[in-house]
């Protein structure tokens, strides 16, 4: 396996004092940090910065950065300023500048390129140089899940430490109850945020009174949609959060042991992760005995092969036993037979994310953000032509039309609005009409549109409503686990009527032969997978009928994407998407 | 062509891609001497890590390397290859010298994704996981997100990242990366 090493510096800590004298000592080498003479230069290194130079900006500011002290920190999420660099320099507040190339890196941190300057992190202008978070992209944000990010190390424990983290772990070892940190919970009334919305409260409830030993708990972070990287994004910025989240799962449930199930496609997030589990286990936090508590946790790491279908909850199980990942029938529920037959409480990252926060500061504070149903933040991030992107943090209940316009700038120039799709690869797509609802779990469903795990695409006129019905299709055709009939054959059938018609073969009857077939896939299927596979579909039909009509009766896609209007109604059948 | 290193050190990340590979069974040996268990369920629990990290080092998992992960780990080969070819991740034949990751998720299908994936098909007549007949080109279309979505749509080729696009530049675009990462690769065997 390849093995993250912890850090050589730290030594076990056997008790709560131990870990209180600890903490203190991260707290002033914290300090000492920002307000000593050195000049501290950051380079913000996640997977999305990487693909644009960050690790060539890094290695450059170690060659030119002279006594500065150099740090790898992470992405901040804004796509749009990266790669960057912070520079601290003695007395004034931190400046980020980006985007950058290596040949800026010199000039930046000699401070003779101001022109590149993005803002000062911290309350104040620094001569012409406005605060950070008076840009609008930062400044409509609520930042919980997010405040360490492009702050911390996510690599250093003290770092995370020194920023808050493991005092909610800390006040679940030695001053509550099971019972206590359970009600906070469900005080706080977070709801699941993988797209199904459901209490985490209750299902930790249900887990705590399960009677079969020992017990799990599972973090999903297996993120397999085409279309949302905001789990990544947390386990590159701030992995000791999503730690300290099943750790406190752990103990209020009574698991002995804690999974992180990660999807393969971010190698740097599962190595930030494990180097913080290694960390972890290396001062204490993990392992028999915690701090002289008498309580054992242990922590497992596993990561996924990109099956889309192992996002459901027992799919995700089998794929840890090692085995193919294919849903099965419940009940059980997996909270009473779930990881090798036992009690298994399975969260997504980002509720678990949610949970320290929630014991620190209380339920009641939780609840008092976000809307009737659906409390405290979300993680959203907007793709396709909008003038900026990248992964925010809003408060429930944002319009889109504020999300859109305030956060992200609109529409990049030459691209006319079409449609936002919603809920990745299981739901619709909303139009205009929809913009100025509050943004909740529930605010969307009537018109087939969902919040899901929050990634939006935005599409514009250039996209054919067809070959986009027909992209999200085909990818539940391709992600199907083939375990039950109705999505194993009904997912290609969809896929044929919809060739046909992209071909100018189709005929009005297909229209409805989309709305049988369907139906049947949605109220057969045995998973969620299957169950939601058509509703993109349906939902396209529902709102752009009229450009389904089109290619049917007058032989023509206006946008000029399907074959039919590309001279090539004679052309050879061939398959174009991923199949 | 270069060797294909003989040492499994733990790789910075993304791993450096470097062509196509054999499978030395005695690396996928020593790989697999740290996965260590201390019960069947546990042992049960690796089968997909140690067959993900002989993908990543390798490119690919042979069926001799998928039985060496089955006797270690206490299992039948039957079922580590039932593994191999459910998840979309695993590859059961060599990659080519050089290897096409083309995203195709949503954000680069939005902004044109199936036009690159045409155009390969077109210019070098393969699909998704397969090689050109010269093994010089292979070409995964991937289902999920690569993550860099304000350049969509993303092609990445080798390690290099390449943004914004164009099918009509495609071709160029793929000559220029293998002849940049063949030249990089001379010059690691005359001076490395």
């Amino acid at each position: 396996m390849v093995s993250v090493k912890p850090g050589e510096h730290l030594t076990k800590l056997t008790s709560k004092d131990d870990y209180i004298a600890f903490r203190e000592q991260a707290h002033q080498k914290w300090e000492t940090l920002w307000n000593g003479d050195a000049t501290v230069v950051s380079v913000g290194v996640g997977s999305s910065s990487i693909a644009k130079g960050a690790l060539e900006v890094l290695e450059q500011a170690h060659q030119v950065g002279g006594n500065a002290i150099i740090r790898e920190v992470s992405g901040n999420g804004a796509f749009w300023m990266e790669p960057w660099i912070e520079v601290k320099r003695p007395g004034v507040d931190p400046i980020l500048y980006g985007p950058l190339t290596v040949d800026d890196v010199a000039g930046v941190i000699a401070g003779e390129r101001n022109d590149l300057a993005v803002g000062v992190r911290g309350a104040n202008p620094v001569g012409e140089i406005r605060p950070l978070n008076e840009h609008h992209y930062f400044k409509h944000q609520i930042q919980l899940l997010t405040r360490n990010a492009g702050l911390i190390e996510p690599d250093s424990i003290e770092d995370a430490i020194a920023r808050g983290a493991y005092d909610g772990y800390f006040k679940v070892l030695f001053e509550m109850s099971q019972e206590e940190a359970i009600a906070e919970v469900t005080t706080a009334q977070v709801r699941g945020r993988g797209g199904g919305g459901f209490p985490a409260g209750i299902k930790w409830e249900s887990g705590r009174k399960a009677r079969n030993n020992p017990k799990f708990i599972v973090c999903n972070s297996h993120e397999g949609e085409p279309n949302v990287y905001k789990d990544r994004h947390l386990h590159e910025c701030d992995p000791h959060r999503i730690l300290e989240g099943i750790l406190i799962a752990c103990i209020a449930c009574g698991a002995e042991r804690g999974y992180n199930y990660i999807g393969g496609e971010y190698p740097l997030g599962i190595r930030r992760f494990r180097k913080a589990v290694a960390d972890a286990e290396r001062i204490g936090l993990i392992g028999k005995d915690v701090l002289g508590t008498g309580k054992n946790v242990a922590m497992r790491v596993r990561t996924g092969g990109g099956a889309y279908v192992c996002g459901e909850a027992s799919a995700l199980m089998y794929s840890i036993m090692g085995v193919r990942g294919q849903p099965r029938t419940k009940p059980p529920r997996s909270v009473e037979e779930g990881l090798w037959k036992r009690p298994t409480v399975a969260n997504n990252t980002e509720t678990l994310a949610n949970v320290p926060d929630i014991i620190v500061r209380g339920g009641e504070w939780y609840a008092s953000l976000g809307t009737e149903n659906s409390k405290g933040t979300k993680l959203m991030t907007m793709q396709g032509p909008s003038k900026l992107s990248g992964v925010v943090e809003v408060e429930m209940g944002v319009t889109m039309r504020h999300l859109l316009d305030d956060i992200y700038g609109g529409m990049r120039e030459g691209y006319t609005f079409k449609g936002i799709q919603t809920g990745g690869a299981s739901a619709g797509p909303i139009t205009e009409d929809a913009f100025d609802r509050p943004i909740d779990f529930d605010s969307l469903s009537d018109i087939h549109g969902m919040l899901g795990s929050g990634g939006w695409v935005l599409f514009d006129e250039g996209v054919c409503a067809v070959d986009m019905a027909r992209y999200l299709t085909a990818f539940s055709r391709y992600e199907s686990c083939s375990k039950c009939v109705p999505c194993r054959l009904g997912n290609p059938a969809l896929v044929e009527i919809l060739d046909r018609i992209r071909f100018g073969r189709g005929s009005l009857e297909d229209l409805a032969l989309i709305r049988r077939t369907s139906k049947y896939i949605i109220e057969l299927s045995l998973c969620g997978l299957g169950q939601v596979a058509p509703v993109p579909l349906v939902a396209f039909l529902d709102a752009y009928e009229e450009e389904f009509r089109q290619h049917i009766v007058d032989g023509v896609c206006k946008c000029g994407v399907c074959p039919i209007s590309a001279d090539s109604r004679q052309a050879v059948f061939t398959e174009v998407a991923a199949d | 062509m270069v060797q294909p290193d003989h040492t499994h050190a733990p790789r910075p990340v993304p791993s450096p891609y470097t062509g196509r590979q054999e499978i030395d069974l005695d690396v996928v040996r020593e790989m697999l001497s740290h996965f260590t268990y201390s019960d069947h369920e546990e042992a049960q629990e690796l089968i997909l890590s140690a067959l993900q990290e002989i993908n990543e080092h390798f490119g690919w998992v042979s069926f001799e390397a998928a039985e060496i992960v089955a006797d270690h780990l206490g299992t039948s080969a039957t079922r580590v290859f039932a593994i191999l070819t459910f998840y979309a991740d695993f590859r059961t034949t060599p990659r080519g010298h050089h290897h096409m990751l083309l995203c195709h998720g949503m954000s680069c299908y939005v902004m044109g994704s199936s036009k690159l994936v045409q155009k390969v098909r077109d210019e070098y007549g393969i699909g998704d996981g397969d090689t050109t007949p010269d093994n010089q080109l292979s070409v995964q279309v991937a289902n999920f997100c690569l993550g860099v979505c304000d350049r969509s749509p993303v092609v990445k080729i080798d390690d290099e990242y390449y943004g914004h696009v164009d099918p009509e530049n495609l071709t160029d675009l793929v000559n220029r990366a293998i002849a940049g990462r063949e030249a990089m690769q001379a010059s690691e065997v005359n001076h490395g």
